[in-house]
């Protein structure tokens, strides 16, 4: 999940947290509040009606044929006061809640109920008040409430998401910049425009870094191209020579072999040399990516020039090409080469009447997969492991091969970004298979 | 023919001279730039084999002086693997061909015969050998009148081969004229003898060809009896 994801989700959630314990709360508050408003109304009253008595006579109270008792409501059934005779010596003063049916309504009420004796006779006074009305205010505030807190927090999270969204953004331009290369080399250092510290910090730390692996790696290729470069002048002289005896015309057959065999052991440190020098060479980027030509062409020319030599040891190529796209900006020999060291390697790696398959096919990412498969002699966990470094699959090689080859291959993909793996089962075969942009 | 080798290596300079020399060429050598640049003004040469990693010129200044004094000087340029600009660049002042170190002799003298044909338009005769003719300019063969199929790659190697006549190539010389230098960790001593089985073939349905040769241990050879 986003970081900007994360935080909008945390604050939205801590949000409705908060509403949902007001929400909670809010009704229990209100109705408390609400009773003690009403029960201060009730006693106010009730002291009215008693100065009233005291000022009066409890006479006007009490209706004369029912039986002395008075009750009066309002017209709106809001309110009441009832005065009546109580048994002597009852004593009661409490205000509590009272379900009355009035004109087949039922209504809660808060009363006041009060003994008070007069002339020696006890009487209650009941003061009530209608909570309906009370309540329904209640619940449009709590109504009120819940739009207001639902407009905030709607408000709140677009305003902070654009916020987190704007402030993380640099953070997302420094991953991006991770994420889109596949070496130092390709790091593109210029810094990134931000007014948060930590980000400023970040950006500038981790540039300072590949500053510094660039600077080694850069290092490493000057020294592997000095030493290469120095190394052809005395082989390019040991080659004329012993050349140059051989043209001569040497008499003695078995000099003449001891010859050439020094020639081929020269050939072997030349390409050696050569193979350094080419994988310098790339890791430098001398090389162009200007071609473009259908995946198609570049394949067939290698099977055209394989043909003789698989026909040669009976060996079977194979072909499935199934995506013929064009392959675009990228250095037409070197992906030649790519390939063709890949095939040749499963040339060398496969017996007589074995097979070899070359195969294209577009992934549901619409990438272009091309495979290469033998049915050869395998490679165990680690010579797999070993296959695309420098010297590491010697004994995989027999004959003319450096050992090289492959890592040469693996250094021509970075180049183009092509993703390159190796499946191997010693005795089942090998795959290489090229994942394309 | 005259050749200046420009050489600072002095053994390499050495080892081509010689060579040049049994090839009947007329041979002077210079080690420096200085003592190039001497020379050029005041002999006319044919061919300058400049080296462009000289320590104290810069070669491609070489050709354009040299260019200035004698128009008709052609240019090999030698240098070390790698320096792509140069070439080109040498290429422009006008040289006629590039090899990269370390170099095959018999390489060097084809493309020195070959850019001496361009220049003295020497037409390319037809090649005799027993009952097959190559003809060159055509780029076919034919046995008794009637054309023989090679691929592209086997006629290349069959006319490297004539053009050397009498001289043993071997393998990786062969390989190395017809596949270049790209595929340098792949060379494959397999690849010429399948060419090379497949080529006798070819020819032997037509009629014998005894005037190729295999040389054991060493490589092959066309033999034209003309040495």
């Amino acid at each position: 999940m986003r970081l900007k994801v994360k935080l909008a989700l945390f604050n939205l959630l801590s949000k409705l947290a908060v509403a949902a314990l007001l929400l909670l709360f809010m009704p229990l508050i209100t109705e408390r509040l609400n009773l003690r408003q009403i029960d201060n109304e009730l006693v106010e009253k009730r002291e009215e009606i008693i100065s009233m008595i005291s000022r009066v006579g409890i006479e006007p109270f009490l209706e004369p044929e029912a039986d002395s008792s008075f009750g009066s409501y309002n017209i709106l059934k809001e309110e009441f006061i009832s005065l009546e005779y109580a048994a002597p010596g009852t004593e009661i003063n409490q205000i509590n809640v009272v379900r009355r049916l009035i004109d087949d309504e039922i209504i809660d009420y808060r009363v006041l109920s009060y003994s008070l004796t007069i002339d020696g006779k006890t009487y209650i006074l009941e003061v009530g008040k209608s909570l309906a009305r009370v309540r329904q205010t209640g619940r449009n505030i709590i109504n009120i409430v819940v739009l207001f807190l639902v407009i905030v927090i709607v408000v709140t999270f677009v305003s902070d998401y654009q916020f987190t969204r704007l402030t993380l953004k640099p953070l997302y331009r420094i991953t991006a910049k991770l994420e889109n290369i596949s070496s130092p080399d390709n790091f593109d250092s210029t810094r990134i425009n931000t007014s948060t510290y930590d980000f400023r910090e970040l950006d500038s730390s981790i540039t300072g870094l590949m500053e510094r692996i660039k600077g080694s790696f850069e290092k490493e290729r000057e020294i592997t191209y000095n030493i290469s470069h120095e190394l052809m002048t005395p082989l390019s002289v040991l080659r004329s020579r012993l050349e140059n005896i051989l043209l001569s015309g040497v008499k003695d057959p078995e000099t003449e072999i001891k010859i050439t065999e020094s020639l081929k052991t020269l050939q072997r440190l030349q390409s050696l040399v050569n193979s350094l020098l080419l994988i310098a060479r790339i890791e430098s980027r001398q090389f162009l990516k200007e071609d473009s030509f259908p995946v198609n062409e570049i394949l067939d020319q290698i099977m055209e020039e394989i043909k003789p030599l698989a026909e040669d040891r009976k060996i079977e190529i194979e072909s499935s090409l199934k995506d013929n796209r064009t392959l675009e900006r990228v250095n037409r020999s070197l992906i030649f080469s790519m390939l063709y060291n890949v095939v040749n390697n499963s040339l060398k790696n496969t017996g007589e009447g074995g097979k070899i398959r070359i195969e294209t096919m577009s992934d549901s990412q619409n990438r272009l997969i091309l495979t290469i498969s033998d049915n050869g002699k395998g490679m165990d966990r680690e010579q797999v492991s070993n296959l695309f470094m420098r010297f590491r699959n010697r004994n995989r090689n027999s004959g003319d091969g450096t050992g090289i080859g492959m890592a040469i291959t693996k250094t021509i993909a970075d180049f183009h970004n092509i993703q390159i793996s190796a499946e191997s089962e010693p005795g089942r075969g090998t795959k290489i298979i090229f994942i394309f942009f | 023919m005259n050749v200046l080798i420009v050489e600072d290596e002095k053994s390499l300079a050495k080892e081509i001279s010689s060579f040049l020399t049994r090839e009947n060429f007329l041979v002077e050598v210079a080690h420096t730039g200085r003592e190039a640049s001497e020379k050029i003004a005041v002999n006319l040469y044919d061919f300058v084999l400049l080296d462009l990693g000289l320590p104290d010129y810069n070669g491609l200044d070489l050709i354009k002086e040299a260019k200035k004094v004698n128009p008709e000087a052609s240019f090999i340029i030698i240098t070390a693997r790698g320096a792509v600009e140069d070439k080109v660049k040498g290429l422009d002042l006008g040289a006629d061909d590039y090899l990269a170190k370390p170099f095959a002799l018999v390489e060097l003298l084809s493309r020195i015969n070959a850019v001496a044909r361009r220049k003295f338009k020497v037409p390319d005769n037809d090649i005799q050998l027993g009952e097959f003719t190559v003809k060159i300019n055509s780029r076919r063969l034919f046995c008794k009148g009637a054309g023989v199929d090679l691929t592209k790659k086997e006629f290349d190697l069959l006319l490297y081969l004539v053009l050397n006549h009498d001289k043993v190539l071997t393998r990786q010389q062969l390989y190395e004229h017809i596949w270049g230098n790209i595929l340098d960790d792949q060379y494959d001593s397999n690849f010429i003898d399948v060419h090379i089985k497949n080529l006798r073939k070819k020819l032997n349905a037509h009629a014998p060809s005894p005037w190729l040769e295999t040389v054991r241990g060493v490589g092959y050879r066309v033999t034209t009896g003309e040495n």
